[in-house]
C-alpha cells in the first residue's frame, strides 16, 4: 500500500503533528510505504520538534511527480492544489478543521479553502463535527471519522491527578497569539482578572506577537516532553478559542492531571464534560471565565474532582496506535471502493464558486460606493487646501503665539484633521 | 484473569454472566440458522451454552488463544465434533486457517465476536478478513465492545479503548448495511412464594432513553445482520456472593487500614529514634570538635604537623612503613630517641 500524504511544512503544529504520527505509524504496518510530500519549496528540512521521527521518509513535490502512489491524501487546503498533480489511483482529503474558518470573511483564503471542500475525492476526518458537516454539504462524498490519538509515552496518564490544596491556582495558557480565533490575549485577560491567588503561565512560540501582557511566566516554544511536564504543573488548561478541530491541547492536558476552563468551542463536545472534568466558559464573557477560575481557586474539592475524572477520561482515550488502525482501515476502504463521482462535486464546487463570485461583486460595489462617496469630499477639500486663505492659516498654524492661543480648539481641529484625513 | 472477569466462569458475578449471555442470545437466531457457526474469542463457552439452551447448530468452528480454554468450551456447548483452532486474531496466516475451516460447511456462516476487539494489539486485520468475508462468502458478523470510556477502568488487558467516538470510527469501516445495538445494564426485584420455589416471571422492561449509558456497543453486519433478536435477560442476583464479596472487601479494608496504622506508628517511632540519634551524633561531633583543637593546640605546641591534615597522615604513613621495614629486618635498629 503506497501512501503520500501531503503536507506544506514539517513545522512544529498541531495539524502537522497528527499528520506525521499517522505516517509513522502507518510505516510500522508490514507492506506499508508512506511518504510526507511537501509541496512547498522548502530552503533546508527541518525536524525540530519531530527528532524522533526522522526516519520518516519525506519527498519534495518535484520527486513525488514522477511516482504513482495507490492514494494520496491532501491534508490542509492549500496541499489540495498539489493533490491532483500526483499520480494516485484514489485521492483523499484528510480534514482536521473547516479551514475557511481560520479567514476573515475580507480575505480570499476564505473562499478557497471553503471551494476545496468541493473536490471530488474522499474524505477522512480527525472530528465528529466535521464529519457531520461534510455528511450534510457533500453527502455524495463518503467520509471516515478518524480521530486523533494521543501520544502515551509522551503525554502518558499519570497514576493519580496531583493534588494543589492551597498553593495559588496554576493556569496554562496556550495557543499561537497571532491566529485570531484562538483568542490568547482574552485568556490571558480572563486569567488576570482572577481575585484569588494564581499563577499564569503563557506558551507561545511567538513572544513578538504575544507582545506585552501580564502573565507570571512566558514560555515557548516547547518540546512535546516539555509540553507535557507544564501540563504536569498546571492546574487548568485556558483555552477561549472560537475555532477548534479536534481540540487537542486540553486533553493533553488530561493526560497530565489538568482539568480544563474553555468555551464551548468545535471539538469540545468530544470529551469536555461541563462539571465532569472540566468548565465551560461562555463566549465572550471574560469576568464569567475569571470567575470560573476564582471558583477552583477557592474549591480545592471540586478542581480534584474535576481533575480526577479529567484523567479517568484520558485514560479511555485511544493512543495513536489505535487511531492509526482506523486511518488504515479507512485507506483500504477508499482504495477498495470506486472514487466518488465528480459530477456531485464539481455542481457543487460551481454553486460556491457562484456564491463566492457574488459575495466578491457586493464587496467591490460596496467599495466603489464608499469610493464615490469619498470622492464628492475629496474634491472640496483639495480646493480649499489650494486657496491662498488656507495657505495663510497654514503659515500662521508654525507661529507660537497661534498655537498658545488656539489651544482650547485643538480637539475641534484634530477632529477635523481625522475627517479630512 | 478472573479477576478482571476476562473470562466467564460459572463463578462469574452473575450480572456480567448475564451480559455476556445477552449477546449470545441476540446472535441465536443467527447461530442456528443453519450454517456454520464461529465463535472468536469462545472463552469456556459459558454464556453461549446458556444463551442456546437446548439448541445447537449443525457446525462449530470455536476459535480463541488458548487450547484449554477452547476444550472447555467444546465440552460446556457438549459438542465434542467442533473444529478447535488456538489462533491470533491479529495474524492474518491464522485467520486464513479460520477461512479455511469455514469453507468445509455448507451455508452463510454466523460469527461471533464479543469482548475480543479489545484484547487485540491491532484489529485491523480482524476488521479486514471480517468484511471480506462478509462480502464475498455472505458470513455474518455480530461483534461487541464495551464502553471504557464510561468506567475508565485501567483494565491490563485492553489493549485499545472503546467509547462511542471509538465505535463510530469502527462503523465507518463496516459495511454500509449493518445494525447497530446499545447494551444497557439493568436492575430489579422480583417475588417469589414463601416456599422459594423456582417460578420463571416474564418480565415487560423499559430501557434506553434520556440518560442512558451503554455498557457495550454491538454491531452486525452481513447479510442476515438485521435478523439480531431484541430483549433483555435478567438473572437473579447472588446476594450470598455478593455479600461475601463486600464483606471481604470491607474486611480487606479494615486489615489495610490497621496495617496502614501500624506501619505509619513504627515508621514514627522510627524517627523519633532517628531524631534522637541525629541528636546524639551533634553531641559526639561537638565533642570530637573540642577534643581535636585540644590535640591541635598540643600539636601546635610541639611543633608537629597537625593531626587529620595530609601533611600528618604522609608523617604516619612513612612512620608506618619504617615500623614495618625494621620488624622485616635482620638487624633491628634502635629507633632514634
Amino acid at each position: 500500500m503506497k501512501v503520500a500524504f501531503l503536507v506544506n511544512d514539517l513545522q512544529l503544529s498541531g495539524g502537522v503533528g497528527v499528520v506525521v504520527q499517522h505516517a509513522r505509524q502507518l510505516s510500522r504496518i508490514e507492506g506499508w510505504d508512506v511518504t510526507l510530500i511537501l509541496v512547498r519549496e522548502q530552503d533546508g528540512l527541518s525536524w525540530r520538534g519531530y527528532e524522533h521521527l526522522a526516519h520518516l521518509r519525506v519527498r519534495p513535490r518535484e520527486e513525488a511527480l514522477c511516482e504513482h502512489y495507490d492514494i494520496a491524501v491532501a491534508t490542509w487546503w492549500e496541499t489540495t492544489f498539489t493533490l491532483f498533480e500526483l499520480s494516485a489511483d484514489r485521492y483523499a482529503y484528510f480534514v482536521q478543521s473547516l479551514e475557511d474558518r481560520f479567514y476573515r470573511h475580507d480575505e480570499a483564503e476564505q473562499l478557497g479553502a471553503g471551494l476545496t471542500l468541493d473536490l471530488p475525492v474522499a474524505f477522512i476526518t480527525e472530528a465528529r463535527w466535521i464529519a457531520d458537516t461534510l455528511a450534510g454539504l457533500r453527502p455524495d462524498a463518503p467520509c471516515y471519522l478518524v480521530r486523533n490519538g494521543i501520544d502515551k509515552d509522551v503525554f502518558g496518564p499519570l497514576e493519580q491527578a496531583p493534588i494543589n490544596a492551597a498553593q495559588p491556582l496554576r493556569v496554562l495558557v496556550e495557543g499561537a497569539p497571532n491566529a485570531w480565533f484562538k483568542h490568547v490575549h482574552d485568556a490571558i485577560h480572563a486569567a488576570a482578572a482572577m481575585r484569588e491567588p494564581h499563577h499564569v503561565t503563557v506558551v507561545c512560540g511567538d513572544h513578538e506577537a504575544l507582545g506585552e501582557v501580564v502573565a507570571d511566566e512566558i514560555v515557548g516554544p516547547l518540546s512535546h516532553r516539555e509540553m507535557a511536564d507544564l501540563y504536569e504543573r498546571s492546574d487548568v488548561v485556558l483555552k477561549l478559542s472560537s475555532v477548534e478541530g479536534m481540540f487537542g491541547p486540553p486533553l493533553e492536558g488530561f493526560h497530565r492531571g489538568a482539568t480544563c476552563v474553555v468555551t464551548p468551542v468545535t471539538g469540545h463536545e468530544e470529551y469536555v464534560e461541563h462539571g465532569w472534568n472540566g468548565l465551560l466558559a461562555d463566549w465572550g464573557d471574560l469576568r464569567g471565565t475569571a470567575r470560573q477560575l476564582d471558583l477552583l481557586a477557592r474549591d480545592r474539592e471540586l478542581l480534584h474532582f474535576l481533575r480526577t475524572n479529567a484523567l479517568e477520561t484520558a485514560r479511555a482515550w485511544p493512543s495513536w496506535q489505535q487511531s492509526s488502525q482506523f486511518m488504515a482501515g479507512a485507506l483500504l476502504a477508499i482504495c477498495r471502493e470506486p472514487p466518488p463521482a465528480s459530477a456531485a462535486g464539481a455542481a457543487r464546487l460551481l454553486a460556491d464558486l457562484r456564491a463566492g463570485v457574488d459575495a466578491y461583486n457586493g464587496h467591490l460595489r460596496e467599495r466603489m460606493d464608499f469610493a464615490r462617496r469619498a470622492m464628492r469630499y475629496e474634491r472640496p477639500v483639495a480646493r480649499l487646501r489650494r486657496s491662498p486663505t488656507w495657505q495663510r492659516l497654514s503659515v500662521l498654524r508654525r507661529n507660537r503665539l497661534v498655537k498658545f492661543a488656539a489651544r482650547p480648539l485643538r480637539p475641534l481641529t484634530r477632529r477635523a484633521r481625522e475627517l479630512l484625513s | 484473569m478472573s479477576d478482571w472477569q476476562e473470562r466467564i466462569t460459572h463463578e462469574t458475578a452473575p450480572a456480567i454472566r448475564a451480559e455476556h449471555e445477552l449477546r449470545y442470545r441476540i446472535a441465536a437466531p443467527l447461530v442456528l440458522g443453519g450454517g456454520p457457526w464461529c465463535d472468536l474469542g469462545c472463552g469456556n463457552g459459558v454464556a453461549a451454552a446458556a444463551a442456546l439452551g437446548d439448541a445447537r447448530p449443525a457446525h462449530a468452528v470455536l476459535v480463541d488463544i488458548e487450547t484449554a480454554a477452547i476444550a472447555l468450551a467444546s465440552a460446556e456447548l457438549g459438542m465434542p465434533e467442533t473444529v478447535q483452532l488456538d489462533c491470533d486474531l491479529t495474524d492474518p496466516v491464522d485467520l486464513q486457517r479460520i477461512d479455511q475451516a469455514l469453507l468445509d460447511f455448507e451455508g452463510n456462516a454466523a460469527v461471533t465476536c464479543f469482548e475480543v476487539v479489545e484484547h487485540l494489539s491491532t484489529f485491523l486485520p480482524l476488521l479486514d478478513w471480517a468484511g471480506r468475508l462478509a462480502r464475498e462468502r455472505g458470513a455474518t458478523f455480530v461483534i461487541s465492545v464495551p464502553n471504557d470510556a464510561f468506567w475508565s477502568i485501567r483494565n491490563p488487558h485492553h489493549l485499545t479503548a472503546w467509547s462511542e467516538g471509538a465505535f463510530e470510527e469502527l462503523r465507518g469501516l463496516l459495511p454500509s448495511e449493518h445494525t447497530l445495538l446499545r447494551q444497557v445494564a439493568l436492575t430489579g426485584s422480583a417475588l417469589v412464594a414463601w416456599d422459594g420455589e423456582r417460578v420463571q416471571h416474564e418480565l415487560e422492561v423499559g430501557a434506553g432513553g434520556e440518560g442512558m449509558v451503554a455498557s457495550h456497543f454491538i454491531a452486525a453486519f452481513g447479510p442476515r445482520h438485521g435478523d439480531l433478536w431484541r430483549g433483555a435477560v435478567a438473572v437473579q442476583t447472588d446476594m450470598l456472593e455478593q455479600r461475601r464479596w463486600e464483606r471481604q472487601r470491607e474486611s480487606n479494608v479494615v486489615l489495610a487500614e490497621q496495617m496502614a496504622r501500624e506501619q505509619k506508628a513504627a515508621i514514627e517511632a522510627q524517627e523519633e529514634i532517628i531524631v534522637a540519634q541525629r541528636e546524639e551524633l551533634r553531641e559526639h561531633t561537638a565533642t570530637f570538635d573540642e577534643w581535636r583543637t585540644y590535640i591541635h593546640e598540643l600539636e601546635r605546641e610541639l611543633g608537629r604537623p597537625l593531626a587529620g591534615t595530609p601533611e600528618a597522615m604522609q608523617r604516619e604513613a612513612r612512620a608506618a612503613t619504617d615500623l614495618h621495614d625494621s620488624s622485616h629486618s635482620a638487624d633491628p635498629v634502635e629507633p632514634p630517641a
